[in-house]
């Protein structure tokens, strides 16, 4: 099964050239958007066409041909991700947008921020269920927000295989807040 | 021949949008297998027109290698598909308003495939170094199109979602105004960008990023967008910079 599948140690030789390319072109901009946060700016990455095709590519390759029929891209810089891996694999791309983005019929799910509340809404309809799912989004910190988007999806019934992010912020514990839901990242930032 | 000029601001491939007449809250989505979720949608096909899309030569490029058209009163085939994707949905955000909604273009995976080779096959190998793309539909039609013509993705974004150092342009909405941010330093001056948005209405936000680009010395190439509403006349409001869309909607 690939999502029980852990990378050997070639796997790590091989991609590490490329994973080092990736993480040398994300940026750290130190109190951003609030005095103590590093925030971790991959606009940076996209500016390198090699970096940023490297970064979609080793999506890409973990995930074609294992039957993966939507792509659900977490506002706003999951869609900057999200859609290339979607065309590339031959699934729908799903947008989870912030409240009232979405015409039409949504369904919402509140999730716990610092400080409040927010909602994720998924288009009524978008996914069928059954169908096998990943969630993007370009990076996990406290997993909030990859919470929520989980929980829409398997609402209507799909199959979310896993999270897929470019960064993590392992002190912050996202992954374990995943409900046992397996996460793939690029990049780790103490 | 020089690029600036290759570009024009007239004959778009253009096909008028179909209409649904599935009711707003109906969810017509297409589905895998070919048919719809919610109640098959009636579509009135409007006339398509559809006129040659002026060719894009460089030194290297022949007119033999741009998309081939039999004749010119056809349209590219993919475009009615694409255009039979996007979904109307009534009186969103606001009574009155038709919204064009993309996303169910988005879960026909070959019709968002075809848009983006639609783009694609415009724009490749004409030295295009940057797309911009408008927060946020833009940020799901430029990054495809930048990674296949190896052109870098610069997001313009709302106030105060791009960290470090912006330069910002104020614009007019209908009431009130609103702000765009680019990077200081993602463009270089010189730079052949595109600008890509998912729809063009009046223009502002378009016009927008237009300065943004050229207060830094980019050369804006084109505006591409999916869908294009003629009759708010936005493709005016940009001037000398051509527009480029592959459905339009009145």
């Amino acid at each position: 099964m690939l999502v029980r599948e852990q990378l050997t140690m070639s796997d790590y030789r091989d991609k590490d050239p490329l994973i080092h390319g990736i993480q040398s072109k994300i940026r750290v901009v130190p109190n951003f958007p609030k005095p103590g946060i590093m925030f971790q700016d991959i606009t940076t990455l996209l500016l390198d066409p090699k970096a940023f095709k490297d970064t979609i590519d080793l999506f890409v390759e973990r995930y074609k041909g294992k039957n993966i029929s939507v792509v659900a891209g977490i506002e706003a810089r999951g869609f900057i991700f999200g859609p290339p891996i979607a065309l590339e694999i031959g699934a729908k791309f799903v947008p989870l947008r912030k409240p009232k983005k979405l015409p039409g019929k949504v369904i919402s799910e509140e999730y716990v921020l610092e400080y409040g509340k927010d909602c994720l809404e998924m288009h009524v309809g978008a996914v069928e269920p059954g169908e096998r799912a990943l969630v993007v989004d370009d990076l996990i910190a406290t997993g909030g927000t990859l919470c929520a988007a989980m929980q829409l999806l398997e609402r209507v019934g799909a199959e979310v295989v896993e999270c897929a992010c470019v960064i993590e912020l392992p002190d912050l514990k996202g992954r374990e807040r995943l409900n046992g839901k397996p996460l793939y990242v690029l990049v780790e930032s103490h | 021949m020089h690029r600036a000029l290759i570009f024009s601001s007239l004959n778009p491939i253009y096909s008028k949008l179909s209409t649904t007449t599935a009711s707003p809250d109906s969810a017509v989505f297409p589905k895998r297998d070919g048919g719809w979720i919610g109640p098959p949608p009636v579509f009135r096909l409007q006339n398509y027109k559809r006129t040659l899309l002026p060719p894009l030569c460089s030194a290297s490029d022949s007119v033999a290698n741009q998309p081939k058209m039999a004749s010119q009163d056809e349209q590219d085939p993919r475009i009615s598909k694409i255009s039979s994707a996007i979904r109307v949905i009534p009186n969103f955000p606001k009574p009155g308003i038709m919204f064009q909604d993309i996303t169910t273009l988005l879960l026909d995976t070959k019709a968002f495939r075809d848009t983006i080779d639609l783009f694609v096959e415009r724009y490749r190998g004409k030295d295009i170094s940057v797309v911009a793309g408008i927060e946020a539909r833009g940020f799901i039609f430029g990054p495809p199109i930048a990674l296949a013509i190896g052109a870098k993705f610069v997001p313009m974004r709302k106030p105060n979602k791009l960290p470090g150092e912006v330069i910002s342009e104020e614009y007019s909405l209908e009431y009130g105004t609103d702000i765009m941010e680019m990077h200081v330093g993602a463009v270089q001056a010189g730079e052949r960008a595109l600008i890509i948005d998912d729809l063009i209405a009046t223009g502002g936000t378009l016009c927008a990023a237009i300065k943004l680009l050229e207060r830094v010395g980019v050369h804006v190439v084109e505006c591409a967008c999916v869908i294009e509403l003629p009759e708010l006349k936005g493709r005016e409001r940009l001037g000398d910079k051509p527009l480029f869309v592959l459905v339009s909607s009145t």
